[in-house]
């Protein structure tokens, strides 16, 4: 997972985020926060990425080419909060199908709001990872049951 | 006669990042946002490389790859799919329909270019003097 999420940082946005594993789960004032499901037979779950919306504004910036002040739209963060989402999803989906768990990846959905929690079902594992850019934080939180 | 290269993915952001890498290069960018609009431009527009994603709301890449390949006038299209999923199966799965390549998400302009190079004869646009 943690490579998964360099890739697209490094690749897509050439933004070098490292793991941060002694770093509590930061808060966030304003959030944004992208979610892919997963679904096979053997598996399910979902990945959730959070990150500040000055950040995610940043990151949409530096994907499409513009500067942060650029960005009118909440969409066009939406989108690219969504895809990093997708991406970073596809890595995990891939490796759960090359070890024998197949299962399909939703379409992404986006979260925004001030103050929210996302808790798992009974029997989900959670799993949380912080990274970091700079002084910008990335939170991918895992929901995983295996069947 | 500039190329013509059809995008059809439904992230915005990724149908921009595929014009921008094509932006250099002698051809014209189509969009399309779902296999279904997909579909319909290129009937249309009969490009000359059709660059895919797979996971798409209304109609997926396989699904409109699968309904390209089965139409007389289409097939002949060289599309190359971009995915965001690299395990071993949906390789498999993608390289047995018919495509000529496929990227993993996320990818570099150049990766892209280099493959779809190989399909078609791209040409640098002239630098202005």
């Amino acid at each position: 997972m943690t490579r998964h999420l360099v890739d697209v940082f490094e690749t897509m946005l050439s933004m070098p985020v490292t793991l941060q594993p002694d770093v509590l789960l930061p808060h966030f004032d304003s959030r944004v926060t992208g979610s892919v499901g997963f679904a096979g037979e053997k598996v399910t779950g979902a990945i959730y990425l959070h990150m500040s919306a000055p950040f995610a504004a940043t990151v949409a910036a530096t994907m499409l080419g513009l500067k942060p002040e650029e960005i009118s739209d909440e969409n066009e963060v939406n989108d690219v909060v969504g895809e990093a989402t997708n991406m970073v999803t596809g890595g995990l989906k891939s490796w759960l199908c090359d070890s024998g768990a197949d299962c399909a990846m939703s379409t992404p959905a986006i979260i925004r709001g001030t103050s929210f929690s996302i808790e798992p079902m009974p029997d989900v594992e959670r799993e949380c990872l912080v990274f970091a850019f700079e002084k910008n934080f990335i939170v991918v939180e895992i929901h995983i049951k295996l069947n | 006669m500039a190329l013509k290269i059809l995008s059809v993915d439904d992230s915005r952001t990724i149908r921009l990042i595929v014009g921008k890498a094509f932006k250099p290069y002698e051809c014209d960018m189509l969009e399309a946002s779902n296999g279904e609009e997909g579909l319909a431009a290129a009937a249309r527009e009969k490009p000359d490389l059709i660059i895919l994603d797979v996971t798409m709301p209304v109609m997926d890449g396989v699904t409109m790859l699968t309904r390209l390949k089965a139409d007389e006038a289409l097939k002949a299209i060289p599309v190359i799919m971009l995915t965001a999923e690299s395990g071993r199966e949906n390789v498999l799965h993608i390289a047995k329909l018919g495509v000529r390549d496929y990227l993993v998400k996320p990818f570099k302009d150049d990766q892209l270019i280099e493959k779809a190079g190989r399909v078609i004869p791209l040409q640098k646009k002239p630098v202005p003097a």
